[in-house]
């Protein structure tokens, strides 16, 4: 069949032409972290580790990581309850005004990034609180907030009401409701939610720009600020750090809900 | 004697507790305020936004004394005339429209395919692996991509040193315009295919088949079945490509080496170069406003596409 030959072939060229562009940086960076050389040469100079023992060696990139992780736990921790419940809101009621509320929660999305982190950096900076980590957290939770309340809406109208009306028939009030019955459902997504929204704080990068000072850089900050001068292997060498964290998200979300959660139409 | 509440395990009692103590926080009669209270800290967090926005709304309307460096007491649209009036500005501008404009077109190119694939293929294998293919950059952050790609297309890069394996003299590949709208293509390709992925799985394999069963090969059937069909998938992919890649700020700043600013660029660099706050807000709120107004149009006209967040519930 030369019809459907041909729409092989055309569609394997573009996915193919997408998947180098999607993986070339990453392997690249992987690639480089291994060298033995000074510097980043092509072919590599002989395969080592020590551009790894280097990083370990250096104490500003180790606070740095763990500013990154503790900018993305605050944003984890206050996403998780405040993503589910607006989620399991919009999902299971009929609210009033349902569509402006709608478009009022994907704000984060719609104002630019760079407006967002000013606006924020204005904001924090009115508090005298700039240079301090938890407002950065929060920073990371607000501009990722929709895709927490997403991945909640799409596993609660999987939800049957059916079976919250069931419990009540049974005489659950409703607290153990929320807890038995819509909680448990909604998992999936909760799961979902969080591991983006973690790692999409750990990975954030101009929100962080804007609102760190030299004191408080998290680590894609202090990569940025490192590249401009001179590229040398140990930057490399923390990328993978990131690699690391992001294979480490896909196969937990692959593990606990499965990566076709994203496949999903609504 | 045994009382039959022996028998009542401490769970339930603390469960009982529980109940009483939300019953008396929020009566039954108050029923109909809950999905409004759950809503509340959401509506909280984004007012952050919102009061981020007034902040730089003030901020643009006072302008920097270049004699004390602080800004003045009262307000004037003096920022404004200079943004709308300045050539800078309007090549800036310019130059990210019409970089939003590429990229979008050739990343909905590329990830239709890529989206098509994912969701049609029947092997599972080939699919996981490109949902993994597709979160791994996704999941790794702009800075260590642009890295990568720093690495690749330097002077002393990748491609360079291969080519000259070959004789062939070092080329310029990083530092202009292509290089960013590149870069962006490879930011943006994760997000259009994830927003064109739920689009497609709700086109029915059926649909298609149908189709070929009349007669029409695979390049109508895409015209006139899958196109038409996916658009919810395409408006949503499309706007926030765009609207991404308009308000890029990494990818500009490390592949444009800062020849090839954006606005994004620009405003950073008016906070912290100049330090001339009132034109970065106005900026900021310009930019904001050309934004609002695109995803707004779009909205009324198409619908919010796979950006709705509630339109599931039948």
């Amino acid at each position: 069949m030369t019809d459907s030959t041909s729409k092989t072939v055309v569609l394997w060229l573009f996915v193919a032409a997408a998947l180098v562009t999607l993986s070339a940086p990453t392997i690249v960076v992987l690639g480089a972290s291994f060298t033995a050389g000074n510097i980043i040469t092509f072919p590599p100079d002989g395969l080592s580790l020590k551009w790894y023992g280097a990083i370990a060696q250096a104490s500003d990139l180790r606070q740095a990581f763990l500013r990154s992780l503790i900018v993305a736990a605050i944003c984890t921790a206050v996403a998780i309850p405040v993503g589910t419940l607006a989620g399991i809101a919009l999902a299971k009621y009929r609210v009033r005004f349902a569509r402006s509320i709608q478009i009022y929660l994907l704000l984060p999305f719609t104002i630019p990034l760079i407006g967002s982190g000013i606006g924020m950096m204005l904001v924090f900076g009115e508090m005298g609180v700039l240079g301090r980590l938890w407002p950065v957290g929060i920073a990371c939770c607000v501009i990722n907030l929709p895709f927490m309340i997403w991945a909640v809406t799409a596993s609660a109208s999987n939800l049957s009401p059916d079976l919250e009306l069931a419990a009540a028939n049974c005489g659950a009030p409703p607290l153990q409701r929320f807890l038995y019955i819509t909680l448990p459902a909604v998992l999936p997504g909760v799961i979902t939610g969080s591991l983006l929204m973690f790692i999409l704080a750990l990975n954030e990068f101009l929100v962080s720009l804007l609102l760190v000072d030299a004191r408080s850089v998290t680590l894609p900050v202090q990569i940025y600020n490192s590249i401009r001068s001179i590229i040398t292997p140990d930057l490399a060498a923390i990328s993978v750090v990131f690699i690391a964290c992001a294979g480490l998200a896909i196969a937990l979300l692959d593990r606990l809900v499965g990566l076709d959660i994203f496949l999903k139409s609504k | 004697m045994r009382t039959p509440r022996a028998a009542y395990p401490l769970t339930w009692r603390v469960m009982d507790g529980l109940e009483r103590i939300a019953a008396a926080l929020w009566p039954a009669s108050f029923q109909r305020g809950l999905p409004y209270l759950m809503l509340m800290p959401a509506v909280v967090l984004v007012g952050l936004l919102v009061l981020g926005l007034f902040q730089i709304g003030d901020t643009s309307l006072r302008t920097l004394d270049t004699n004390t460096f602080l800004m003045s007491e009262d307000y004037t649209l003096a920022n404004y005339r200079r943004v709308l009036t300045e050539n800078f500005f309007a090549t800036v501008a310019g130059r990210s429209l019409m970089g939003a404009v590429i990229v979008t077109a050739v990343t909905l190119l590329f990830a239709f395919p890529y989206a098509y694939l994912m969701v049609r293929t029947s092997s599972p294998a080939l699919r996981k692996f490109l949902l993994v293919a597709l979160f791994l950059p996704f999941f790794i952050g702009q800075v260590v991509r642009a890295y990568g790609w720093l690495i690749i297309l330097g002077n002393q890069g990748m491609v360079n040193e291969a080519l000259g394996l070959v004789g062939v003299p070092p080329m310029r590949l990083l530092y202009n315009y292509p290089a960013v709208l590149f870069g962006l293509v490879q930011y943006m390709l994760p997000f259009a295919v994830l927003m064109l992925a739920p689009a497609l799985t709700a086109i029915p394999g059926e649909l298609e088949a149908a189709a070929a069963s009349l007669g029409a090969g695979w390049v109508r059937t895409f015209r006139h079945v899958v196109l038409p069909l996916s658009r919810p998938g395409l408006i949503g992919a499309g706007l926030v490509v765009v609207t991404l890649s308009l308000t890029d700020f990494a990818i500009p700043a490390i592949l444009g080496g800062g020849t090839q600013d954006f606005i994004a660029n620009a405003i950073y660099d008016q906070f912290f170069r100049t330090s001339d706050q009132g034109l970065g807000a106005t900026l900021s709120l310009m930019l904001v406003a050309v934004g609002s107004i695109v995803v707004g149009l779009v909205f009324l006209l198409f619908g919010a596409g796979t950006l709705a967040m509630a339109e599931a519930r039948k």
